[in-house]
C-alpha cells in the first residue's frame, strides 16, 4: 500500500461509548462504529480519556480490536478539572496537540468530533479551523434506526475548501489577532532594509519630529507609516488615532477644510462645525502621502501647525490646537519641486529631518518571498481559507519573480495583487503551477508599455552630467533600458537574451553578450561598471 | 495480460475473488478494471483488500491499485509461498472468501499450508462455516485435496471477531468429480446456535423445525456459544444423502422472531429436498472452480446463479478448460468441465 496511513484522533465518548455487557452490541457506540465502516480503514485511532473512564477505555480498545483488526488504538490520557470549561478544556487540548509528533508526509489526520462534552467539541474544532490539527474534522452519525447490524454514516470535513469558508472568517478575526500577536510582521531578509527599518524604529521611538518617507508608489510608504503608528502606541510615544490622507485627493476648499476643519457657515455648504483631520490626530500621528501634490496655502498653514502646534480653521476666530506628529510620504523627488516653486522650502526644511527611501520591490528581491508569505496570511486573514502553493508552484513563481522580466513597476501593490489574484483563483486552497503561469501571464501584459525601465533609468548614476547633457534623446531613451535591463539581470548573458529576444531567433550565432558589451562600450560603460564589481 | 471487467455480471466481490484465485494458479497476471462499479459505495471496500492481501502474500505478487475505494486493480502473481499465515478481516467481513480465495491455488502446492483467518464465521452473503466444514470440503477430500478446518471461535454480523483455522497438506493432482444425483438421504439434522442471546430462542428454532420438517427422526441439537466476541444466531439444516451433505443457513437478526429464522432454513431445506438436483445454489459456486483445477467433473445443480455464470466467465479468460451448461429440465441444469 502506497496510501498514507489514516490516523484519527477523537475523545472517548463518556455517555456515547459507554456500555457493558453484550448489550453494548445493540447500541450505537461512535468510536467502535466507526471502525466498522467497511470503505474507511483506520490505521490507528488517538483516544482521548479521562482517568476515570480507563475502565470504559479498555473496553472500547479491545471492541474496536475485534471490529477491526487493523485499527492500532493508543489511549492517551488527558485530564481536565472541568471538561464544560472551555479555557482549561482548550488549554490542554492546545498542550496536547503541540506535544504531538504529527507526520504529514506519511499520515492523514481526521479529528474526531461526534464524541466529547460540547466544550470539547468546539475546542477541536477550533485547533483544526487554525491548522493547529493538520487534518479534516470526521463527524460520525447513527443509522436511522440502529439494529446492531450498521455502523451509521460518517462525513469527512475539509475545513480548507472554501466552501466552509463562511464558517471559517466568523473565526478568522479571533486568528488574526493571534497571529499579530506572535508574528512581528514579515520577515525580510534584504540587508539593507533591514537596517533601514531598525533606524526608523529607533527614530520612532526616541523622536517626536516629522519623517519623509520616500520611494516608488506601491513600496509600502502606507504600510510601513500605519507601523510605526503602532510602534509608537505600544511605547507610548503616542496615544490618540492613527490619521491617513492622501493629498493627491484633496483640492480646493475641501482640502483646507479636510485637513484644518471649518466653522459652521464658513462657506456655502457648510453647514456644520468640522474639525479636521489634523484635530482628529491631536495626539495621535497625520499620515499625508504624496506630500508634494499639497497647494501652496495648505503647506504654508501645515508648516504654522507643525511648528506652533496651532492652526486657524476655515471661518473660525479662534485658532484651533493639535499636537500631532506628522510622517509625511512622497514619490516624488522633492527639492525639485522646491526649485520649480511648487513646494515650499521651508517646509521641506521642517519635514525632511528625518528622511527614509523605500526601495521598490526589484531592489529588495530577498524580500519577495517572506512577502508572498505574508501576503498569503493577509488573504487567509481577510477571507478565513488558508492558501498554500504546491511545491513546484511557489518554485516557479519565485523564479519568475525574481528574474529580470519581472520589473515589478507597482512593486508591492503588484505582488499583492498578483497573490490576491492566485489565492483567489486556486481551487481547494492549493495555488498550482497552472495558477502560476496564468497570473505571470496576467503580469507581463499589466507591465507591458509600463514605460517603467525608461523612466527610470537612473542615467544620472552611471553617467556624468556632461556626458549626459551630450546624448541626444533618441539614445538617452534607449540607454536607459537597456541599463535598467542590466540592473536586474543576473548575468551579461541573460541581459543579452532580454535585449535582443527577438533578433537572436533569426540568427545563426547569437552572441547577444558581445552585443551588449560593444554598445555599453560605446557610452563608455561596462557590465562591471553598472553592477558596481 | 488478462482485462477483467469488474462490473459485468454479477459485478461484485466475487469476480476479483475468483481473478485472484486463478490468476494465483495459473501465474497468469490479470487487470481488473470497474471494481464493483454499479454498487453503493464501488471500488476496494476492506473485506476485498484483506482478500487481495492474502492472494498477494501467498501468491508473492506484485499489486497496484490496492487501496480503499478502488476500482482498478493489476495482480503480478509470483512463485506460490506455503507456510503459515494469518488474515484478519475487519467489519465482519467474512474470513471464509478470504480461504475462498487462496484455496484453489493451495490446492496443487507441494508444501503444507496453514492459515489462520479471522473474521466473520457465520456471515450471510458468504459461505458460512458450517457449510464448508461439513458440505463443500468433504467434497474436495473426495477429489483427492487433503483440508482440514477447525473453528477456534464463532465471529457473528456485525462483532465479527471469530477465528478459525485451516491445514492444506499437498496431494498433487486433483480427482475429477461428477455430482449427477445425490442418491438417498440418509439423515437430517438441525442446529441452533445462540451466543450471548437467550438459549430459548434456540428451542424455539428447533421446536418449529421439528414440527415442520418432513423428515421422522430429525437430530435437534443446540449450541450454546461462550467463546464469541458478539451476540449471534444462526439455524442450520444438514442433509446428508449418499453421495454429499448439503447445508442450509439462516441467521438471526434484532427484531426477527425465532420462528422466522428457523422457517427461512427450512424453506431452502425442503426446495433441496424436492428438487432431484443434488448440487445447491451456493455449493454449485463453490465447486466450479475446484473442477477447474482437476480438469474436469459435472454435477447437476437445481439454480443456475448469476454468481455461477459470472464464474464461468472468469475461469474461461484463465483456463483452457470447456465449460457446458445444459438444462436438464424445470430446476435442474447440468455443469460440465472438461478440459
Amino acid at each position: 500500500m502506497n496510501q498514507k496511513k489514516l490516523v484519527v484522533i477523537g475523545f472517548l465518548g463518556a455517555t456515547l461509548d459507554a456500555g457493558k455487557g453484550p448489550g453494548r452490541w445493540e447500541k450505537w457506540r461512535p468510536s467502535v462504529a466507526l471502525c466498522q465502516h467497511d470503505n474507511l480503514l483506520v490505521d490507528r485511532f488517538e483516544l482521548l480519556y479521562q482517568e476515570k473512564f480507563t475502565e470504559l477505555g479498555q473496553v472500547v480498545l479491545e471492541d474496536i480490536a475485534t471490529v477491526s483488526p487493523e485499527t492500532q488504538v493508543e489511549l492517551k490520557l488527558v485530564n481536565f478539572q472541568d471538561p464544560w470549561d472551555f479555557e482549561e478544556v482548550y488549554a490542554v487540548l492546545f498542550e496536547w496537540v503541540r506535544g504531538y509528533e504529527f507526520d504529514v508526509d506519511h499520515e492523514e489526520y481526521l479529528i474526531h468530533i461526534t464524541t466529547g462534552t460540547h466544550v470539547a467539541q468546539i475546542c477541536l474544532f477550533l485547533l483544526t479551523e487554525s491548522h493547529h490539527f493538520p487534518g479534516k474534522l470526521l463527524q460520525t452519525a447513527p443509522p436511522k434506526r440502529y439494529r446492531g447490524d450498521d455502523p451509521g454514516t460518517f462525513t469527512i470535513i475539509d475545513l480548507d475548501l472554501s466552501k466552509y469558508g463562511r464558517i471559517a472568517s466568523r473565526f478568522a478575526q479571533e486568528q488574526q489577532e493571534s497571529l499579530t500577536f506572535l508574528k512581528s510582521g514579515i520577515e525580510t531578509r534584504d540587508p539593507a532594509f533591514n537596517k533601514l527599518i531598525e533606524q526608523i524604529e529607533k527614530v520612532a521611538i526616541a523622536s517626536k519630529a516629522p519623517m519623509l518617507l520616500m520611494g516608488p508608489t506601491g513600496a509600502g510608504k502606507s504600510r510601513l507609516a500605519k507601523r510605526i503608528y503602532e510602534l509608537k502606541r505600544a511605547r507610548h510615544v503616542l496615544e490618540g488615532r492613527f490619521v491617513e490622507v492622501n493629498c493627491a485627493t484633496l483640492r480646493g476648499d475641501t482640502a483646507m477644510s479636510t485637513l484644518f476643519g471649518h466653522v459652521k457657515g464658513a462657506f456655502t455648504g457648510a453647514v456644520n462645525n468640522r474639525p479636521g483631520l489634523l484635530r482628529q490626530a491631536n495626539h495621535g500621528l497625520l499620515f499625508l502621502d504624496e506630500i508634494g501634490e499639497l497647494g501652496l496655502d495648505e503647506q504654508a498653514m501645515l508648516l504654522r501647525a507643525l511648528e506652533d502646534k496651532t492652526f486657524l480653521p476655515m471661518g473660525a476666530d479662534h485658532e484651533t490646537d493639535s499636537d500631532f506628529q506628522l510622517i509625511a510620504g512622497t514619490n516624488r523627488d522633492l527639492h525639485r519641486s522646491v526649485a520649480e516653486g511648487k513646494f515650499r522650502e521651508d517646509l521641506l526644511a521642517r519635514i525632511n529631518l528625518w528622511t527614509f527611501h523605500l526601495p521598490g520591490l526589484k531592489d529588495r528581491r530577498a524580500d519577495i518571498e517572506p512577502n508572498i508569505a505574508y501576503e498569503l496570511d493577509e488573504f487567509a486573514r481577510r477571507n478565513g481559507s488558508q492558501i498554500v502553493f504546491t511545491n513546484e508552484a511557489r518554485r516557479q513563481f519565485l523564479k519568475f519573480a525574481l528574474s529580470a522580466e519581472a520589473v515589478w513597476s507597482g512593486n508591492f501593490r503588484d505582488l499583492n495583487a498578483a497573490v490576491t489574484r492566485m489565492a483567489t483563483l486556486a481551487e481547494g486552497g492549493r495555488v498550482t503551477p497552472e495558477d502560476v503561469a496564468d497570473e505571470i501571464k496576467r503580469l507581463t501584459r499589466s507591465w507591458q508599455g509600463s514605460g517603467e525601465p525608461v523612466q527610470r533609468g537612473g542615467l544620472e548614476q552611471v553617467l556624468e552630467p556632461e556626458q549626459l547633457a551630450a546624448l541626444d534623446r533618441f539614445d538617452r531613451v534607449q540607454l536607459a533600458d537597456v541599463v535598467a535591463v542590466c540592473r536586474t539581470a543576473a548575468t551579461l548573458s541573460e541581459a543579452g537574451r532580454l535585449l535582443f529576444s527577438t533578433s537572436r531567433e533569426r540568427k545563426k550565432n547569437t552572441n547577444d553578450a558581445d552585443r551588449l558589451r560593444k554598445y555599453l562600450a560605446r557610452f563608455g560603460l561596462s557590465w562591471n561598471a553598472l553592477k558596481g564589481i | 495480460m488478462i482485462t477483467i471487467d469488474g462490473s459485468f455480471g454479477e459485478g461484485g466481490g466475487q469476480i476479483l475473488r475468483s481473478s485472484l484465485a486463478l490468476s494465483m494458479m495459473t501465474g497468469k497476471p490479470f487487470k481488473i478494471e470497474k471494481i464493483r462499479a454499479g454498487r453503493q459505495k464501488p471500488g476496494l471496500l476492506r473485506q476485498h483488500l484483506t482478500a487481495v492481501k492474502a492472494a498477494t502474500e501467498i501468491g508473492q505478487a506484485e499489486v497496484s491499485g490496492d487501496t480503499l475505494g478502488s476500482k482498478e486493480l493489476v495482480f503480478r502473481p509470483g512463485k506460490m509461498q506455503s507456510g503459515s499465515y494469518s488474515f484478519a478481516i475487519g467489519t465482519a467481513g467474512s474470513a471464509t472468501l478470504v480461504l475462498q480465495t487462496v484455496l484453489p491455488a493451495l490446492l496443487t502446492t507441494t508444501e503444507k499450508t496453514e492459515l489462520t483467518l479471522e473474521g466473520g464465521t457465520h456471515n450471510p452473503a458468504a459461505p458460512p462455516f458450517p457449510f464448508l466444514e461439513k458440505s463443500f470440503l468433504p467434497l474436495l477430500r473426495r477429489m483427492g485435496a487433503n483440508v482440514t478446518v477447525e473453528l477456534e471461535r464463532p465471529g457473528f454480523f456485525p462483532v465479527g471477531g471469530g477465528k478459525f483455522t485451516a491445514v492444506i497438506e499437498p496431494t498433487g493432482m486433483l480427482n475429477r468429480l461428477d455430482l449427477c444425483e445425490r442418491g438417498t438421504i440418509h439423515e437430517q439434522r438441525a442446529t441452533a446456535l445462540v451466543a450471548m442471546l437467550p438459549t430459548d430462542i434456540a428451542d424455539r428454532e428447533l421446536s418449529l423445525i421439528a414440527r415442520r420438517l418432513e423428515w421422522k427422526n430429525p437430530v435437534l441439537k443446540t449450541e450454546n456459544v461462550t467463546t464469541s466476541r458478539g451476540p449471534g444466531n444462526v439455524v442450520f439444516i444438514e442433509v446428508e444423502s449418499e453421495h454429499l451433505t448439503e447445508v442450509f443457513t439462516a441467521f438471526g437478526e434484532k427484531g426477527k422472531r425465532a420462528e422466522l429464522v428457523a422457517e427461512e432454513a427450512l424453506k431452502e431445506a425442503k426446495q433441496y429436498v424436492r428438487s432431484e438436483a443434488p448440487v445447491g445454489e451456493y455449493l454449485a459456486d463453490q465447486l466450479l472452480l475446484p473442477l477447474a483445477v482437476a480438469g474436469g467433473g459435472s454435477f447437476v445443480t437445481s439454480v443456475l446463479s448469476e454468481h455461477t455464470t459470472t464464474n464461468i466467465e472468469v475461469i474461461r479468460r484463465f483456463l483452457a478448460v470447456h465449460i457446458t451448461v445444459t438444462e436438464l429440465g424445470k430446476r435442474s441444469w447440468k455443469i460440465e468441465v472438461a478440459s
